[in-house]
């Protein structure tokens, strides 16, 4: 396990996820969560779990992203 | 005002979780309480108790079966919850406002996702059949699945995609996940032991094993398949809008 | 306090603070939308959590291979949790956004305060 890699990772991690709650842009914040959770499949196959990781990056990066996007599709863009 | 004091229980939640990070074993230590209670058992006899040589997909259908098949329960749930909410679509009715509004995908992204896709679904159905010797297995695999129906769907609209996976076809995928893990443990009573217990008795050692293996492996593509065609209707579900719906031709 | 334990233990001390980023949406923000990815944000938390409890400092993937020794190999418990957890998570995720839909067809916004008639932030 590389620590440096593994402290690269956590670095994006909290930076992204400070976006997705700061972001007023409810679309943008979906894609944004998107890239969370890619780095979150990255840091799993750091963490040794291979399986973790394919189903983060299907599930989370795929499949609730698009249903983030239906939703604000469907209802509101700006969050007020 | 309020934000403030919520900020101020956060800030107490987490100096109170930050003293306990501080009392736990150092990360990635090898003598760590987790390492050495059944762990070590698992991984070392995973194989020729539980029959994979990933010890993941050995733990989630045989070790922890009782844990897999209620969480499988729990995903046919959520379907049900969605479509109770928002209702299935209409066969040749549902559209969505996109779909009426004309703009169709660029010949570009319609030609490559009509590449991509088989492609996708052929990767998918590998890690299905590999999840016992390979990283993968029912849920990856049906995530991977439904994820590339939704792809398929952004590209080409509802209609179309209702049209390639008929409800007909999918209502009996979706319960195929619960009946398959439910057929393989009530084969255990059947045989005379405990349910889910794969390895049956009054058997050859290589017959036992040939049954166990066909069992584990009905139970992957039941997770799989189900997984995949649940994401996508509740998808469909979530995706068509009522007031974009044809009207029938009145008789 | 332990520092040097707490400097040794990021992969922790990060989830604890992603959970707390979480709440603070759930708690503070007031589109239901933003509230649902809070909750998506303290599941992951969790998961992070877990998996870094099973982890090895060199250790290998939980896959029996030739020339791999089993004492080497990461906690496979918390990983196979964990995978039926990010499923189970993304199930509540779509359910939640389901209801959200409904609730704009219903009332005409996602604010939660404008739906409860309160002037707050919640």
């Amino acid at each position: 396990m590389d620590w440096t890699l593994n402290l690269l990772l956590l670095m994006l991690l909290l930076a992204t996820a400070i976006s997705v709650i700061r972001i007023k842009d409810l679309l943008a914040a979906a894609v944004v969560f998107s890239a969370y959770s890619l780095v979150m499949a990255i840091l799993w196959t750091q963490l040794r779990a291979p399986d973790l990781a394919l189903t983060e990056a299907a599930v989370g990066a795929g499949v609730t992203t698009v249903l983030f996007i239906i939703t604000i599709y469907r209802t509101v863009r700006k969050e007020d | 005002m309020r934000k403030a004091i919520v900020v101020l229980a956060l800030v107490g939640i987490g100096v109170m979780l930050i003293y306990a990070v501080g009392e736990m074993p150092p990360m990635g230590d090898s003598g760590n309480p987790d390492k050495v209670h059944i762990a070590p058992r698992y991984l070392e006899h995973g194989e020729e108790e539980a029959g994979a040589s990933n010890v993941i997909t050995a733990v989630i259908l045989n070790y922890r079966g009782y844990d897999t098949m209620g969480e499988v329960a729990v995903i046919f749930c959520a379907l049900c919850a969605v479509v109770a909410i928002l209702n299935r679509e209409k066969p040749g009715l549902s559209r969505t406002s996109m779909d009426v509004s004309g703009v169709k995908a660029s010949v570009v992204v319609r030609t490559t996702i009509r590449f991509l896709v088989p492609v996708i679904i052929f990767f998918a159905v590998y890690i299905i059949l590999h999840g016992e010797s390979t990283p993968g297995g029912g849920f990856q695999g049906g995530a991977i699945i439904g994820a590339s129906i939704i792809l398929f769907t952004l590209a080409f609209g509802l209609p179309e995609s209702t049209r390639k996976l008929p409800l007909r076809f999918r209502i009996p995928l979706e319960s195929f996940a619960v009946i398959a893990f439910l057929a393989a443990g009530f084969t255990g009573i059947v045989f005379g032991v405990h349910f889910l217990t794969y390895l049956m008795p009054g058997l050859s050692e290589y017959a036992a094993e040939t049954i166990r293996h066909i069992m584990m492996m009905v139970i992957e593509i039941g997770i799989g398949f189900a997984g995949g065609i649940i994401f996508t209707s509740i998808m469909f579900a979530m995706i068509r809008e009522d007031q974009c719906e044809l009207q029938p031709d009145s008789p | 306090m332990n520092f040097n334990r707490i400097a040794h233990n990021l992969n922790y001390v990060s989830s604890v603070v992603l959970f707390l980023l979480g709440l603070y949406a759930v708690a503070v923000k007031p589109n239901l939308v933003k509230k649902i990815m809070g909750l998506n944000i303290m599941e992951t938390s969790v998961f992070l959590f877990m998996v870094s409890i099973g982890m090895v400092g060199s250790g290998n993937a939980p896959v029996v291979t030739e020339g791999v020794k089993p004492a080497t190999m990461v906690n496979p418990i918390p990983q196979a949790l964990i995978l039926t957890g990010i499923v189970v998570a993304v199930s509540t995720t779509a359910v939640a956004l389901s209801l959200c839909i409904k609730i704009h067809e219903h009332y005409g916004t996602l604010n939660a305060s404008e739906i409860l008639g309160t002037g707050g932030p919640f």
